[in-house]
């Protein structure tokens, strides 16, 4: 089998002087395919001898669960609203296909358009093909609402790598997180399709003020539907159904902004948002998960626990700063920000991508703090300002993509720091031994 | 107190002068090479912008206002004043800087003279007026806005140092990276702006 792979792809390799850009195609696929014999050499990102792809491929492998269930979420969400199929392994082959429908094509023109920007790059300044993208390009659709427009999705990653990586000279140069960034051109161009209560809820239409209902199904649900129906399975229909009353679409922190810990425990409990049966990004719902992928991370040494643990130490801190500062009572008129100040601290974990940004966002070896200090502080103000955006900017329902955007940031600036305070104590150390052999 | 600090925090993070208002923006390209040196200008910068404030809010609440010593209005003299008192500030900067560290007076060069057309420090002024600040607050702002000043030229300096080492496309090296880096970090300065620091004082 793989002699037979191998005999293949060196039967289809193309001729890299008659044309440089299917030979870049080539050698990226054969080296996923197979360990090459040459590791990186370049970057600021090497620790070992491991050639730099195979760190990659963990990410993508930890972040595998989360995709999984991102598509039956999808799906689940949108069954949800429409009040079918509440329970929760009810019809899931509905739930899974209509995932599938909204989640293949977000993920196909991300690895496009992403592979597409790397490739002609490549090609153009006569080097292989970087694997910086396979990270990037499985995180982008997780961070992504379900009904995105590609086409905003396609400007957004080539902004993402144009400016933010290949101005700086390719993979292990940015400064900024890749994907972030490409969330963050959505977040501020265009943000009425990823901000606000109408969007993390896929295939709900507004019909009018306050009135939603489901979309119709045609085209490729009617296919589907042939096919179910010739098993005897349940069938999408017709589509068109109205939505379940009080439906607002508002994920636990929109919710929870209005009016505090109350408002969202009457729409969702705590064991459905720790589970992760809650709108949202596609794959930053399902704390377990998660956290799963973080382990497998921490486990294989690809991410650094410092950051994790210390974006977790400064997330507990600003809670209860921020608890610390609250009101203990409300009247009639307190504004929502003083009822969102004063959920306890450890509610926060439930809501929001929090783990998501923790475990795969911050702990990015490129643009975070390289020193093991560094670290330390570098996701201690992940964790504090994160909270800060969150709970006290009202321009902004969730944080943690801008806080470690604005730590990516400060990372050169700490590291600068943390070297010349060991440059100078070292150089102390020196004066002190010499000082001390010179009077024996 | 509590408004002093308020005003402190919302002009150095959340109304940044370089990446909110873009604000002297010549010396944060030209000197922010290397981070011990751009470290010397927000030194300086936060100095002069914290003293010259309070002064021009003293001009100009007891000399330019109708109600002042004139008893007119002379707020057309605005500008050269301000500009007076800033660039006597920055000569005592200069002689400071010369006599005390030489290296980094060298390393600024004409950048450490022209603190004095930095419009972050004119333009500090300017809002100052304009948003009828009193005294206290006028020291809170000019502190703030210098600390912020301060933080995103090191901030700066340290990337650049960092990419000093990148494979940066040669049509792009130097400032046209530093335009680059500057409109990113702009993004990034985004997520404090429309924080309120009012709401730490609690509900009213």
């Amino acid at each position: 089998m793989k002699k037979a792979l191998l005999n293949f792809f060196e039967r289809i390799e193309p001729d890299k002087a008659k044309s440089p850009l299917l030979h870049t195609a080539y050698d990226a696929f054969f080296t996923f395919a197979f360990t090459p014999d040459t590791v990186t050499a370049k970057g600021v990102h090497i620790r070992d001898g491991m050639d730099l792809k195979r760190t990659m491929v963990t990410v993508v492998v930890a972040l595998q669960l989360l995709y999984v269930f991102g598509t039956y979420n999808i799906g689940n969400q949108h069954f949800h609203a429409l009040g079918m199929y509440t329970g929760t392994f009810e019809a899931i082959h509905l739930k899974i296909f209509y995932g599938l429908v909204k989640i293949l094509p977000i993920f196909v023109v991300t690895h496009v358009v992403g592979l597409g920007v790397e490739f002609y790059y490549a090609a153009k300044k006569g080097h292989a093909v970087e694997e910086g993208f396979l990270v990037s390009g499985a995180l982008i659709p997780l961070i992504m609402p379900p009904d995105i427009p590609l086409w905003i999705l396609s400007v957004a990653i080539i902004f993402a790598v144009v400016i933010g990586k290949e101005a700086f000279g390719g993979t292990g140069m940015n400064i900024l997180n890749i994907a972030l960034l490409a969330r963050v051109f959505v977040f501020f161009a265009y943000p009425t399709y990823i901000s606000g209560d109408e969007v993390w809820i896929a295939g709900i239409e507004k019909v009018g003020a306050g009135a939603y209902a489901g979309q119709e199904y045609g085209g490729i649900y009617g296919i589907l539907d042939s096919i179910f129906g010739s098993f005897g399975w349940a069938t999408f229909g017709e589509g068109k159904q109205a939505v379940v009353d009080g439906f607002t679409g508002a994920t636990p922190l929109g919710l929870a902004a209005k009016g505090g810990w109350a408002a969202v425990t009457e729409h969702y409990t705590v064991s459905d948002m720790w589970w992760g049966h809650i709108p949202g990004s596609i794959g930053e719902t399902s704390k377990p998960l998660i956290l799963l992928g973080a382990l497998m991370l921490v486990f294989t040494k690809v991410a650094d626990w410092r950051i994790m643990v210390s974006a977790i130490v400064g997330f507990v801190a600003c809670g209860l700063m921020i608890n610390g500062i609250a009101p203990d009572t409300f009247g009639p008129e307190t504004d929502g920000i003083f009822k969102f100040m004063a959920v306890p601290w450890y509610y926060h974990f439930y809501m929001g991508s929090f783990f998501f940004a923790m475990a795969f966002m911050a702990t990015d070896p490129v643009t975070g703090a390289s020193t093991a200090t560094g670290k330390w502080i570098y996701g201690f103000f992940i964790g504090f300002i994160g909270l800060i955006i969150r709970i006290l900017n009202p321009a902004y329902p969730e944080g943690w993509m801008l806080a470690i955007l604005f730590m990516n940031v400060f990372a050169p600036l700490i590291d600068h720091y943390v070297f010349e305070a060991n440059v100078n104590r070292r150089a102390k150390r020196q004066a002190a031994l010499a000082k001390a052999r010179g009077e024996q | 107190m509590g408004e002093f600090i308020n005003i402190f925090i919302k002009s150095a993070f959340i109304e940044n002068m370089v990446l909110a208002y873009f604000l002297g923006m010549c010396s944060y390209l030209a000197v922010s090479k290397s981070v011990n040196t751009a470290f010397g200008l927000g030194l300086a910068v936060i100095f002069v912008l914290g003293v010259t404030m309070p002064i021009n809010w003293l001009i100009n609440e007891y000399l330019l206002s109708e109600t002042g010593l004139f008893g007119q209005d002379l707020t057309f003299l605005r500008f050269i004043l301000f500009i007076a008192v800033i660039a006597s500030m920055v000569q005592l900067v200069e002689m400071v800087v010369e006599k005390f560290s030489p290296a980094l007076y060298s390393a600024l060069g004409i950048f450490l003279p022209l603190i004095t057309v930095n419009c972050a420090i004119l333009g500090g002024s300017l809002f100052m007026v304009s948003r009828e600040y009193n005294l206290s607050n006028s020291i809170a702002f000019g502190l703030g806005g210098g600390f912020g000043w301060f933080l995103a030229i090191i901030a700066i300096a340290a990337i650049r140092e960092k990419i000093r080492y990148s494979d940066v496309p040669p049509a792009l090296r130097g400032l046209g990276m530093a335009f680059i880096l500057t409109g990113l970090m702009g993004i990034a300065f985004m997520s404090l702006m429309g924080i309120d620091p009012a709401v730490f004082a609690g509900p009213k």
